[in-house]
């Protein structure tokens, strides 16, 4: 008897000080496919330059339900060291997993980690933005100049112009644009375009509209003037893109010059590569107000999160800070990945020229903030998804569509 | 072998197993926390009680689904049985190549929801405007998917052609098994072929219906993967002026509220959804069955 306990207790010394001794594996569950092959390659090298430390990265696939994923992988016992969060709506649901991340070295070094409670806890993964997307040698041949776009008048007037001169600058229509809920492409509109009501004209961290939004109110008369703004993209939109197209359908158009104007962020970078395309390209504010407005809208669009109940969270919050603060990270970001860094000591320059773009008006300033992340989960798929999708059957009925959205506003806080 | 029922037991336990661990247990899982406050991930789960299946009958959109829902089973469960008969009818008379219009009609339950709905949604998207656009036809340049009044239709001809065949295969094999001898009177005695489809034939073959109808219904109810991938749930429909998905059938509703991290509220239609599909298809198997013929 002795002697088995004596067995017993060798073994379990013997395992204990295994588990002690054993390296820390650093698991990673992400959701930006485009990144995919970097990623695991800056996680490959990291691994063999840190001896003791193995950084593995799982990607789910495009458009899959990573949420769900990620309530899969808790419920089975494989909860990720860093996982990703898109938004407020997120951290209400995993912030009991979400460790301070306040001390770290990078905090200082951006504007755009995650805070809540006044403690960090989200490391911005990149910048993203959008203004509206224009083909510089369509607008030159129209003789437009893309820096008086700055008022919803002058987009007026320059929509005008280039729908009269359709087929001498052989384009289908001047925008493409989509916001069907069949093409799966309600965040266009429901989501991005609303975004400029939210933010648009106000310094970068001015919540007020949106706040207001949350206690249930819309403000009248700017929403008026954002419906209007809608109203126009809408109506000079290419119509079979904007109420059936996907997202494939409204790149490609813009890619083969079929339109002038795109309504998509940076992330189309790598498809304009694959498409060929050569023309000019940059971005025009979303300008919806009657007074002039030049700013893009600049935002995180997702975070990574340290999982505070592993054991490998200290080697998880390395890696981060290794990403953020190394030459070799900061390479995998900007030239691996093709990212725009969300931290201002990084000097290195993206390739794509709508992310350079966005890289100019960083520096240059007064952009606007993107707030959608601080509405209820599902509000933009669920409620104003339908609501942008009837608007755009049917572009002439504005009043019918400032109607639904201040019902759907009036509901947001009987909805959490 | 007086151990014969241990022996059938032993049998049984895997798939006994498998079913209480991804039906059963799961199942009353779901029952539990349809009256919770669970988001999927909290620690902290309080009870509701019935909350949340009083809050559903409020919201529109998914009041707007039950209702889309039942018209498209109702629409499936004739138009799938009627074409899966007569297609079994066309098969089993003398044609020539009637084996390879049985292996062709079958084809498309093959080809699985997912892709079919990509495969008619270029068709609805870009064929039929197109082929509009070179004769001139202005009814079919709008893509069909986009009517709001008629996306239900467009559902369901891709719901039959992917499930009419498979329907047929079973009203084939109950056609076979109906004695030959009887019709070959019923020709003698001098009733034409309709009156022997409808008076003789299809009472021999009831229990053939029955599970057909049973079929068509639980499948049409469920219906997902097609829905997902043809329509996306779109366009976007007006229901007593509150803004709704035309074609969100029952199952996406619910998945869409789970995406949204309501897991309580979708877990809550879930149940809805069971105890629906139960009423309506024991309802439909007592009818049926009291219909059926002892042979």
């Amino acid at each position: 008897m002795r002697k088995i306990l004596g067995i017993a207790t060798l073994f379990a010394l013997l395992t204990g000080g295994h588990i002690m001794a054993a390296p820390a594996n650093v698991t990673m569950f992400q959701l930006k496919v485009e990144i995919k092959d970097a990623l695991d390659a800056y996680a490959a090298k990291y691994s063999a330059e840190h001896p003791g430390v193995t950084v593995s990265a799982e990607t789910l696939g495009g458009g899959a339900d990573y949420g769900g994923a990620l309530k899969a992988k808790l419920q089975a016992g494989q909860m990720p060291d860093i996982f990703v969060i898109e938004g407020q709506g997120g951290f209400n649901v995993w912030k009991d997993f979400a460790a301070d991340l306040s001390d770290q070295p990078w905090v200082k070094d951006t504007a755009l980690a995650f805070k809540s409670g006044g403690k960090v806890y989200g490391f911005p993964v990149s910048i993203e933005g959008y203004g509206l997307a224009y083909n510089a040698d369509i607008l030159k041949k129209a003789g437009i100049d893309p820096a008086s776009l700055t008022t919803r008048a002058a987009y007026e007037k320059a929509f005008k112009t280039l729908d009269a001169k359709k087929k001498e600058l052989g384009i289908d229509a001047p925008v493409a644009m989509a916001a069907s809920v069949a093409g799966g492409m309600w965040w266009v509109a429901a989501q991005h375009n609303l975004a400029v009501y939210w933010g648009g004209g106000l310094a970068a961290d001015d919540t007020s509209v949106i706040d207001k939004a949350l206690k249930g109110q819309l403000d009248d008369a700017r929403f008026l003037q954002y419906a209007k703004y809608l109203q126009l993209l809408y109506k000079y939109a290419d119509k079979n893109i904007l109420l059936n197209g996907s997202y494939d359908n409204q790149v490609g158009a813009f890619a083969q010059g079929k339109t002038a104007f795109l309504h998509q962020g940076n992330w189309v970078d790598p498809n304009m590569k694959q498409l060929g395309v050569t023309f000019k390209m940059g971005y025009a504010p979303h300008a919806f107000l009657d007074t002039p407005e030049k700013g893009l809208f600049l935002f995180a669009p997702s975070w990574y999160i340290v999982n505070a109940k592993s054991p490998n969270a200290a080697a998880a919050k390395a890696f981060l800070a290794s990403i953020a603060g190394t030459p070799a990270g900061q390479d995998y970001m900007v030239n691996q990945a093709g990212m725009i860094p969300a931290f201002k000591s990084v000097k290195l320059q993206p390739k794509g020229q709508l992310s350079q773009a966005l890289m100019a008006a960083n520096a240059k300033g007064g952009n606007y903030g993107v707030f959608f992340g601080m509405l209820p989960d599902g509000f933009g798929q669920n409620v104003a998804g339908p609501i942008f999708d009837l608007f755009a059957q049917n572009p002439d009925n504005i009043s019918q569509f400032v109607a639904d959205m201040k019902k759907a506003v009036a509901n947001i806080p009987n909805s959490k | 072998m007086h151990n014969s029922s241990l022996t059938k037991f032993l049998f049984v336990v895997p798939a006994l197993f498998a079913f209480i661990m991804v039906m059963v247990v799961p199942f009353f899982f779901g029952l539990y926390y349809s009256m919770t406050d669970w988001n999927g991930v909290s620690e902290t789960i309080s009870f509701v009680g019935l909350i949340h299946f009083f809050k559903v009958f409020t919201e529109p959109g998914f009041l707007y689904s039950f209702l889309i829902t039942g018209a498209f089973t109702l629409i499936n469960v004739v138009l799938v049985n009627v074409v899966g008969f007569i297609l079994a009818l066309v098969v089993t008379s003398n044609l020539r190549l009637r084996n390879f219009y049985r292996a062709g009609f079958f084809a498309p339950y093959l080809v699985g929801g997912i892709v079919l709905g990509y495969i008619w949604q270029f068709l609805f998207n870009n064929a039929l405007p197109t082929f509009g656009k070179i004769v001139g036809l202005e009814a079919l340049e709008v893509s069909f998917l986009s009517r709001s009044d008629n996306v239900i239709w467009a559902m369901s001809t891709v719901n039959v052609w992917q499930y009419a065949g498979y329907i047929m295969l079973i009203f084939i094999a109950a056609i076979q098994s109906v004695p030959a001898s009887l019709m070959e009177a019923a020709k003698v005695d001098g009733a034409g072929y309709f009156r022997r489809t409808f008076r003789i034939l299809i009472p021999m073959m009831a229990n053939a219906f029955t599970i057909s109808l049973f079929l068509t219904l639980t499948t049409s109810f469920k219906q997902y993967d097609m829905n997902l991938t043809l329509t996306n749930g779109g366009p976007a429909a007006r229901f007593f002026d509150e803004p709704v998905k035309a074609s969100q059938l029952l199952a996406m509703n619910i998945f869409d509220t789970a995406r949204a991290n309501q897991m309580a509220e979708a877990q809550a239609k879930a149940v809805i959804l069971f105890v629906a599909l139960v009423i309506v298809s024991l309802l439909q198997v007592w009818v049926s069955k009291s219909k059926e013929v002892e042979q």
